[in-house]
Parts: structure tokens; sequence; C-alpha cells
């Protein structure tokens, strides 16, 4: 019988790289069937096949990392640079929406009055619900700390009280954000500031939703003792994506919500 | 002062360098100017002043101004609530 003599995981064929590209392609062509042709099925087949492969591929490698052990250091490490890397890739992404925020804010044009916010623009306050938003989500960066610090003193009790308390909070932000949406006076169709503003939070909302799922997942490993106290990457990304999503808050906050106003 | 102001416009040939806006894109020059000219001239009106004061800015707004522009702006003023600026 023939062993592997280094620490690498050479993966076995996985059929989801090819659904996963397949949903890519369903819900891309969904959108352009649900924009201009009315129709949903396109898109609907789209999220769902991406959903089972998000599920099916995530399941077969916490199957190789936690239950068959193929998670080696080495390994580990790699799964380290490709998190960081994933999230330098969304980093970029806001950062387009920031600098469209900034090519039409600093210099604003004859057609919105010349002046920001735009003429008939009535911001949001940013000393009411979006200062709070700010307070939930930096708690939640304390809350997760906590969690994570419980965790590497194997801590379990506390480990899951934290989780949660950083769960709710997201849960919280979310719902909060999903009102304010409701009263702002402007739509995303009202000028350059309802496009910016609604692209850049929405964005930043969506993100907030999958961070939360990912917490979510953390959350339910930890009830099944997939988690150790030295090794739990799978939470430590959760967490690094959790602080980032947090980071890009603060950023909107400061030039859209407080600056932009 | 006035009196160089009245030499200016009578020697005028076009909109001189404004350190304001010292880079390729004029367009705020243009809109400034434009908003300086009808404010003033409203002002003065209502208070029954010089309105030839107020033709310097007239003189600037029209060298720099593209004239759609302009006829959009005029159009928009005389409109109800139409122009995004008080004048």
């Amino acid at each position: 019988m023939t062993h592997q003599m280094h620490a690498y995981h050479m993966v076995n064929p996985s059929p989801w790289p090819l659904t996963g590209a397949l949903s890519a392609l369903l819900m891309t062509s969904g959108l352009i069937m649900w924009f201009h042709f009315n129709s949903l099925m396109l898109l609907i087949l789209g999220l769902a096949t991406n959903t089972l492969t998000m599920y099916q591929w995530w399941r077969d490698i916490i199957r190789e990392g936690t239950f068959q052990g193929h998670h080696t250091p080495i390994v580990q490490k790699g799964l380290r640079y490709g998190m960081i890397l994933f999230i330098i890739s969304e980093v970029f992404f806001f950062a387009g929406f920031f600098w469209a925020f900034y090519h039409s804010s600093l210099a604003p044009t004859p057609e919105l009055g010349g002046c920001w916010p735009p003429t008939g623009i009535y911001p949001l306050n940013p000393m009411e619900v979006p200062l709070l938003n700010t307070s939930v989500l930096l708690a939640s960066g304390v809350s997760i700390t906590w969690a994570h610090h419980s965790l590497l003193e194997g801590n379990r009790k506390q480990m899951l009280q934290a989780l949660s308390i950083t769960i709710m909070l997201g849960i919280y932000f979310t719902l909060l954000q999903m009102s304010e949406y409701f009263e702002t006076s402007f739509t995303i169709s009202d000028s350059v500031y309802g496009s910016t503003f609604f692209m850049a939070t929405g964005f930043h909302g969506l993100h907030v939703i999958i961070g939360s799922t990912f917490l979510t997942i953390c959350f339910f490993r930890q009830l099944k003792f997939h988690f150790t106290s030295n090794h739990h990457f799978g939470f430590e990304a959760a967490a690094w994506y959790w602080h980032f999503v947090d980071v890009v808050w603060l950023f909107l906050y400061v030039s859209i919500y407080w600056w932009g106003s | 002062m006035a009196e160089d102001i009245k030499t200016k416009i009578k020697n005028y040939k076009t909109a001189p360098f404004n350190s304001r806006f010292p880079n390729q894109n004029q367009t705020r020059n243009c809109w400034q100017n434009y908003l300086h000219f009808h404010r003033c001239e409203k002002a003065m009106t209502a208070k029954g002043g010089d309105v030839s004061a107020c033709e310097w800015y007239h003189c600037v707004y029209k060298s720099l101004c593209p004239i759609s522009w302009v006829s959009k702006w005029d159009d928009r003023r005389r409109a109800e609530g139409m122009f995004p600026r008080k004048i």
C-alpha cells in the first residue's frame, strides 16, 4: 500500500468546481433574464445550484480537514494565505465603490447644484441610527475576540456565549440597516448620491449577512466539537472576515454618512 | 475700484486666469460666474443698485460656458423649482 511522502493535501477529484462554475453562468444569465425579460426561473436555478455547491464543497473541506486529518500545518498555512488574499480582493472590490463616491462628491457637478449632498437630497443623520450601527459592529469585534480567547483557553461554554453574542449583534446591525433603508427620503435612482449610497452600503450589508452566516456555521461546528484549542482555522477565517466587514463599515460611516452629509 | 471695473469691462477680451480654478477642468469657473452674475443682478435690481457692476461676471461666463449649458440653465431658472441653486 503506497503512502504520500509529503505533508500536502492532494485533493480527490470533486464535481463542485464544475457545478460552481455552472451556477455562476446560471446566475449571470439569470440576472439578464430578470432585468430584461421579466423571468426569474434561470436566476432561481442559479441561486439554488450556487447554494448547493457552497454547502457541499465546504462540507467536503470540513470532512477532509476535521475528520480525515488532511489539514497539516503546511496545508493550514496555504488556507491562511488563501483567506488573506481573498479578503484583499474584497478590499479592492470596495475600493471601487469608495472611488466612485469620492469622484462624485469631491467635485459635485452643476446638475447637482455644485454642492454635496446634492440639492434636494436630505441625508440620514449620522448621529442617530448610523452611530448606533457603528457601536454595534465595534462591540461585535470585541465579543468575537472574547470568543477566540475562550476557544484558545479551552473554555467551551464561554466561546459559545461570546460567539452567539457576536452573531446576534450582526443580526441586530442587519435589522437596523434594513429599517434605515425604509427611512431614507431618497432611493437608489436619486442622482449619483443615491447610486453611491446604496451600492456601497448595500454591498456592505450583503457582506455582513455573509459574515454572520459564516459565524453561525462556526457556532454549530463548535457545538459539534470540531474545533480544538490550537486548531480552529475555520473560526479564525470567519473572525478575519468579520473584522474586515467592521473596518469597511467604519470607512463607510466616516466617508458617506458623516463627511458626506 | 468701480472705475477699474469699467475699464476692465471696456477692454475685455476673454476670461483671465483665475487662481481659484487653476486646472484644466473649468466647469466650476463657468458655473461660479454664472451663479455670481444672476445673484448679483437679482440683488442689485431688488436694492435699486447699479446692475452694470455685475457685467464682469456676465462677460466671464459668456466666454467660458458652452452655449448649450447656458441656454439649459436659463430655461431651468425660469421654470419654478427646476434650478438646483438659490439665485
